[in-house]
């Protein structure tokens, strides 16, 4: 016990000191104050925190400094805004993506194809060139004539600010539907697939060195087929679909969303890890312009398709009253009203933003942790950051593992992008401001640490809202007479301040590891 | 003070956690003597050697050169009071030429490591040293190859010659053969013993394998579980039971 | 002697061809024009004086990116807050020409002092922290600046959120009326800077620095104090970054802010990764390619052009890794390679 006070009495002094601060800012602070900037604290922590720790677990096993993070965490709010507003465009994407993606599941396949296939060298050389372009022109000719109901960024009645507005008055939207006028259906739906199929051989062709022959078994079509009737019913059922999801309760819609959000973030992850960042764990510094490179891309995407402008996503009805009972005064009385406040302490608390939102970061908190403690994988992990080398010794397909681990850090960071969507908004500029925090919450907390990430994130939290409270209502500097008002650019400077005075102390954070 | 004594620790400890890797040694190595320290996995040799180089601290006990107290001296200063040091791994800088390498090693003691605006080339006695010493390990066909391309055995020969280029009076060298075939340690262990006694330094060698330092050590000092078990001559060392029974306890073949 | 002179101009007639055209650059523009040297020479012609322009800023940014490659590329340190080094510089012109009125000797000598004082700065947490924690910490740095300079209590002086406007520029250097002769001193500044670092590369010092980044155990366990080294580099690294701030506050009408920003040092660390890690000429030539890049694609393409440099970032990453002038060395292009890495991604 004894031995263990000494080791880390600089954390414990750390935490001491940090405790002391938090006391004294309580100070003058009314109670109402107090509960609600707290919970503001908390929620900000937790959206950092799923930032953050996505962000831990990757450098941590793989070393990668994942700078597009916060572009990821963005592109996160914005397909659960696309899902939970406009279900109608969601259910139109969902056929051809599917349809793109079948003709890569089928990879075991093909080189029992390739074997087949008997070309001279020259054809060997031009056929998978020949069979991309193909694909490419198809795709090309398809894709601007596939008819997807969308939003017109020109036109600021059909845009997503006004979507926006109107899903959260509750006025249906009037959708657009888009229908096959272009194009006709079968040539539509035969051509992606032509194209996915073609395409996704030609790729294979290019990597020559290939020659396993495989053991070809239902594991090998399960993906195709599945991807397959994915988007078959999804195309037959279009309307019955998109019927289905407008008319579904918002809270249905709303998980939805989340979950939707949390897949793709997790397959764009896996996608750019497997194809991009695999190339480069032999030099990190080029993951580093990587990951700059595909973050502002990320950014211009999002401006190409979802427009510049801000807008906020609706809330889901549960946490959207307005009744006669609201602001609930206990939680049994919320859940009758759905109210959007509750009295807490005398404040009224947001339940989605303040209530809600750290529910779900403690959640997801316990549930990595239980991930990286109770599973194989996580046990890979957890060995992994301390030794990769020792992993791979061990005949463990580390690669195999790094795709899952990234995966799961960008599928965190986008649930985390689509829940907080509707309590902070959508914005160009959500990514970086998060990345920033989430690097500062690291920084903390201890940079490969899991348990840090959670700290630090909910330090940095904490201490940006209780300077915006004191920005409002002034701080007095014990033993005079000033009010201090902190400027708004006091906020980044706090947490910056404490991060470099962190580190200066502990070079590994509060919680990391020790060299 | 015994001036025939160069290095000397007085009660050297250093602890892990609940191990104590080195406990309370006590060594004395005589100057112009080739001084080995064997023992078997886990005996705390590494660890004993990373204390003489400074590159940890201790717990307890002092490292004495010529009389006056190294403890606490920062790693980089060791070299300047005449201690240079080799490693196991094999450590250089493997995207410079063999020349650099060595020419970066017997550049640390010049004085004009600050004038950033002359060309390196220009400090002649530093040039002409590493040509001497890169010579003196054979390396000097390779000499503009980047350090890497080098097979193992000849990095070896450079790690030797980094650490010879300073010209320090007391070489540490820290399992000098590791991972080199077999034919190849003859040969540089008669470069060793040919630096030693032409040059008339004081050599402090750490080796796991026996057959290498029977041969040519004046003293060998056994460990076992961080403390010293036996010290002597070889034909000491080679009749000592203890050491028979320690070396055949870590299942280790003495084939003297 | 002949002979000694002759194999110099032998060896270097790559740059001094390359020097030749850039002192010729904004004549021969304006005779396209039809603007006889006199005229140019008179600072009147239309076109060679918006050239001319072009080359002062692709100028300033290469001296920036030189010195980031002075202690990224040669040193191995990996900064965020470089952009720190640039504005100090260019703030610090700023404020004192147009604050206090100072004479431009007076101004570059106290940014001798506030670059050897960033450089201490710097110097105070790198025993302390290392790699990427050090890169978080000089992040930090340089964001507190950027938040000082940004806020409004200072915004007499630093002009806040816009940025610093409104700068008297001695008028015998002036941008608008003297714009040849800018553009020559910034020439001249560039030249010198990198003839220094040349040599800096190539002494003792700089012979370490190197071995620093290789390996900085092992050039501690040979005797050095890498410490010092490593100080060394990052004071005439940030001697040079805000000498290139001083150029930026007397070309540019206002100081934004911006300078100061994260996305400032991320320039830095493109250019020096598209013209080559640590080649120091690769920074000159990742800054004439990054702006005239920049520059294209704003004109032709507008709003979407930062899609298309990142694509260009994420190309050069994987297809040309070594950056210009790396590749130029090697005569290898690993075009190949980089397919087959981005194919490997069909192996399981």
């Amino acid at each position: 016990m004894n031995a263990f006070f000494r080791k880390n009495l600089l954390s414990a002094a750390t935490l001491i000191v940090i405790l002391i601060f938090f006391i004294a800012a309580a100070q003058g602070m009314n109670s109402q104050d107090f509960v609600i900037t707290f919970l503001r604290g908390l929620s900000v922590g937790a959206v950092t925190f799923l930032v953050a720790s996505g962000f831990s677990l990757i450098f941590g096993l793989l070393d990668v400094l994942n700078l597009a993070h916060g572009t990821l965490f963005m592109i996160g709010a914005y397909i659960g805004w696309t899902v939970f507003v406009r279900p109608d465009t969601f259910a139109d994407l969902l056929t051809p993506f599917a349809l793109i993606l079948s003709g890569f599941a089928l990879r075991d396949m093909y080189p029992l194809l390739s074997a087949r296939v008997r070309l001279g060298l020259r054809m060997r050389r031009i056929l998978p060139w020949a069979l991309i372009i193909v694909s490419v022109l198809l795709l090309g000719l398809i894709l601007p004539r596939y008819p997807i109901a969308g939003w017109n960024l020109d036109n600021y009645a059909e845009s997503p600010v006004t979507y926006s507005f109107m899903a959260s008055q509750g006025t249906p939207l009037p959708p657009p539907t888009a229908t096959f006028d272009q194009i006709s259906p079968a040539l539509a739906i035969g051509g992606l697939l032509l194209a996915s199929l073609f395409g996704s051989f030609g790729l294979f062709l290019f990597d020559q060195s290939v020659q396993r022959s495989p053991r070809l078994s239902w594991r090998s079509y399960a993906g195709f087929v599945v991807l397959l009737l994915v988007g078959l019913i999804a195309f037959i059922f279009n309307s019955a679909l998109t019927a289905f999801l407008l008319g579904l309760n918002a809270n249905w819609l709303f998980f939805i969303a989340v979950i939707v959000a949390t897949l793709s973030g997790a397959g764009l992850g896996a996608l750019m890890e497997a194809t991009l960042i695999r190339p480069l764990y032999s030099r990190p510094i080029y993951q580093l312009m990587l990951t700059i490179g595909l973050s502002a891309i990320g950014v211009q995407i999002v401006q190409a398709v979802w427009g510049r402008p801000e807008f906020v996503m609706p809330k889901p009805t549960l946490f959207n009253g307005s009744g006669a009972s609201c602001p609930a005064t206990s939680f049994s009385s919320w859940w009758q009203g759905n109210c959007s406040t509750i009295l807490l302490l005398g404040g009224r608390v947001r339940t989605y933003n303040e209530i809600f939102i750290p529910l779900i970061g403690l959640l997801v908190l316990v549930a990595v942790w239980i991930l990286l403690q109770r599973t194989r994988l996580g046990m890979i992990i957890r060995a992994g950051v301390q030794d990769r080398e020792m992993v791979e010794a061990l005949g463990i397909n580390v690669r195999r593992v790094f795709t899952m681990v990234f995966a799961l850090g960008v599928g965190l960071a986008t649930l985390g992008g689509a829940l907080a969507a509707p309590s902070m908004g959508l914005s160009n500029a959500m990514g970086e401001s998060f990345l920033l925090n989430a690097l500062i919450a690291l920084a903390i907390g201890g940079l490969t640490s899991y348990p840090g990430a959670a700290l630090g994130s909910l330090l940095v939290g904490l201490i940006q809202q209780f300077i915006i409270k004191y920005g409002q209502i002034g701080i007095s500097i014990p033993f005079t007479s000033i009010v201090l008002k902190p400027t708004p650019p006091i906020v980044p400077a706090s947490t910056v301040l404490l991060m470099v005075i962190i580190l200066l102390i502990m070079p590994n954070g509060l919680l990391g590891k020790k060299e | 003070m015994n001036h025939d004594i160069i290095v000397e620790t007085i009660n050297l400890s250093k602890q892990f956690g609940a191990l104590v890797a080195v406990d309370n040694v006590n060594i004395k190595v005589r100057r112009n003597s080739l001084h080995a320290i064997i023992g078997p996995n886990g005996a705390g040799k590494t660890t004993f050697f990373n204390l003489l180089s400074g590159n940890i601290e201790p717990t307890s006990g002092k490292v004495m050169f010529k009389g006056s107290d190294l403890t606490h001296q920062p790693v980089h200063r060791m070299i300047h009071h005449g201690i240079g040091r080799s490693f196991q791994i094999t450590n250089i800088f493997p995207n410079l030429t063999v020349f650099e390498n060595v020419r970066l090693a017997s550049q640390a003691l010049e004085k004009s490591n600050f004038k950033f605006w002359m060309n390196v080339s220009r400090l002649e006695k530093c040039e002409y040293r590493t040509w001497e010493v890169i010579e003196k390990v054979g390396l000097k066909e390779r000499a503009h190859a980047p350090a890497r391309t080098l097979p193992h055995g000849d990095q070896r020969k450079l790690e030797l010659g980094m650490i010879l280029a300073p010209d320090p009076e007391v070489l540490l060298l820290d399992e000098p053969t590791a991972g080199m075939a077999a034919e190849q340690v003859p040969e540089l262990l008669a470069l060793i013993q040919e630096i030693q006694k032409t040059g008339n330094k004081t050599v402090i060698l750490v080796e796991h394998n026996m057959n290498v330092v029977m041969s040519v050590s004046d003293i060998i000092t056994v460990m076992h579980l961080g403390k010293v078990l036996a010290e002597g001559t070889p034909a000491e060392i080679a009749a000592n039971r203890e050491v028979q029974t320690a070396y055949l306890g870590g299942l280790y073949e003495l084939n003297v | 002697m002949q002979k000694k002179a002759f194999s110099f101009f032998h060896n270097n007639r790559a740059s001094l061809i390359v020097l030749f055209a850039l002192v010729l650059l904004p004549f021969i523009v304006g005779l396209f024009e039809g603007a006889s040297p006199i005229v140019v020479w008179e600072n009147q012609g239309g076109i060679s004086k918006f050239v001319e322009g072009l080359g002062i800023e692709i100028f300033i940014l290469a001296l920036y990116a030189l010195s980031y490659d002075l202690i990224f590329g040669v040193t191995g340190l990996l900064s965020f807050g470089h952009a720190m080094f640039f504005a100090v510089g260019a703030y610090l012109t700023g404020i004192a020409l147009k604050s206090f009125a100072l004479s431009l000797p007076a101004v570059i000598g106290l940014v001798f002092l506030a670059a050897i004082l960033q450089a201490l700065l710097f110097g105070l947490v790198l025993p302390r922290v290392k790699g990427i924690t050090f890169a978080l910490v000089t992040l930090g740095m340089a964001s507190m600046f950027h938040i000082i300079v940004t806020s409004s209590e200072l915004g007499n002086y630093t002009g806040a959120d816009v940025g610093l406007q409104g700068v008297m520029v001695p008028s015998f250097i002036n941008p608008a009326n003297e714009r040849l002769r800018f553009y020559f001193v910034a020439l001249v500044v560039l030249i010198l800077i990198y003839l220094l670092y040349q040599r800096f590369v190539n002494s003792p010092t700089g012979r370490v620095c190197v071995a620093i980044r290789e390996n900085e155990g092992r050039a501690k366990m040979l005797g050095y104090n890498t410490f010092a080294f490593k100080l060394a580099a990052l004071m005439l690294s940030s001697f040079a970054a805000a000498l290139a701030g001083v150029l930026h506050a007397l070309y540019q009408p206002i100081v934004s802010p911006n300078v100061a920003d994260l996305s400032f040092t991320v320039t830095a660390l493109l250019i020096v990764l598209i013209g080559g890690v640590g080649t120091l000429s690769g920074a000159l030539i990742g800054a004439f390619v990054y702006r005239l890049l920049d520059f294209g694609l704003r004109r032709y393409i507008g709003e979407n052009a930062s899609f298309i440099t990142g694509t260009i970032y994420v190309a050069f990453v994987l297809f040309i890794p070594y950056g210009m002038v790396g590749t130029w060395r090697l005569k290898s292009f690993r075009v190949a390679q980089g397919w087959r890495r981005l194919l490997a991604a069909f192996k399981t």
